[in-house]
């Protein structure tokens, strides 16, 4: 799965932002911590959801299940907002 | 038709299919060499018609003033300028910008400034004014996209702040950070369609984060949520 390109990522401050391109309606941005902008980076590439845990797993010292549910969680919410493509 | 108008400081020659926008557009009349070139078509028309909200009651011609501002607003990211939507002010020639979603009062907010400050105070626009980003700071100007009561002149002022208003019985105001004023901003800030433009409108942001401050205002339609907006602000 990769970020769909319609949807643009920053950084503020300490927040990880994600804001979709031109459209009326604004339900779409997405505000998260480090572990957010760790997905999103992850979604630059073409990643599986297993390798974006592998990925945390080196960079975060937390058990495997404890990431793994941040994982879903996150990519949980980006799915709602149209922003991953399978 | 076809006119030649300046407006945020650029030259656009525009061409419409009615001539409703070339009225709309009076007092901003320029010659020379356009910086670009805007033009709708009856499609444009149809795709506003689509996007407005009962948009079948509307003419062409007016959903053709909106189609011509979108145009407009896709390219002025190349110039350094984006479309806010909010209430722009100057007052004693520094620029107050209050923003909020549509209908929480941030025209009725300009106006008690307005009334209570007189002459001092200069309706810059009470609807979309452009916000550029130079060397030396932010600038709004005034558009002819002044709202329905067309308030608004054809001039600019430098930022001192931006502000969004929430609707409350009681009136108080606070310095935000960047963080939380973001999303605020960024609803009340045109996204373009076109990517490039879009990221270029993102980086104007932070840029204007750098020349401003930001506050929140909850405030009710009192005289008082005049002096509470207006005493912090100034002071800061």
């Amino acid at each position: 799965m990769r970020l769909n390109k319609d949807f643009i990522y920053r950084k503020v401050g300490s927040d990880s932002v994600l804001v979709p391109v031109g459209s009326s309606s604004f339900s779409g941005m997405v505000k998260g911590n480090a572990t957010t902008g760790e997905l999103i980076e992850c979604l630059k590439e073409d990643m599986t959801e297993e390798q974006m845990i592998e990925r945390l797993l080196e960079k975060y010292d937390a058990p495997r299940e404890i990431i793994a549910a941040d994982v879903a969680n996150v990519l949980n919410k980006l799915r709602q907002i149209g922003a991953i493509e399978e | 038709m076809t006119g030649t108008y300046k407006i945020a400081d650029e030259i656009i020659f525009v061409e419409s299919v009615y001539p409703t926008v070339h009225e709309y557009y009076r007092g901003y009349e320029a010659s020379g060499t356009p910086d670009f070139s805007v033009k709708t078509s009856v499609e444009d028309i149809v795709f506003e018609r689509e996007k407005t909200e009962n948009g079948e009651m509307f003419p062409d011609s007016y959903l053709e003033e909106i189609a011509m501002y979108r145009k407009i607003c896709e390219k002025m990211p190349y110039y350094d300028t984006f479309l806010f939507h909010g209430s722009c002010i100057a007052v004693d020639d520094e620029g107050y910008l209050f923003g909020a979603p549509s209908g929480t009062g941030k025209s009725t907010h300009a106006k008690l400034w307005c009334d209570n400050l007189g002459e001092r105070a200069v309706m810059v626009n009470d609807d979309k004014p452009l916000i550029r980003i130079c060397g030396d700071g932010a600038y709004a100007y005034g558009t002819p996209y002044n709202g329905k009561h067309r308030r608004g002149e054809n001039t600019k002022v430098r930022l001192k702040a931006i502000c969004m208003l929430s609707q409350s019985p009681d009136n108080g105001i606070r310095e935000i950070t960047r963080s939380e004023a973001y999303p605020l901003i960024i609803g009340q800030t045109y996204r373009p369609y076109d990517r490039e433009a879009f990221v270029k409108t993102l980086d104007l942001v932070d840029r204007l984060f750098e020349n401003v401050k930001l506050y929140s205002l909850r405030c009710n339609m009192e005289k008082e949520a005049f002096e509470v907006s207006y005493n912090k602000m100034r002071e800061d």
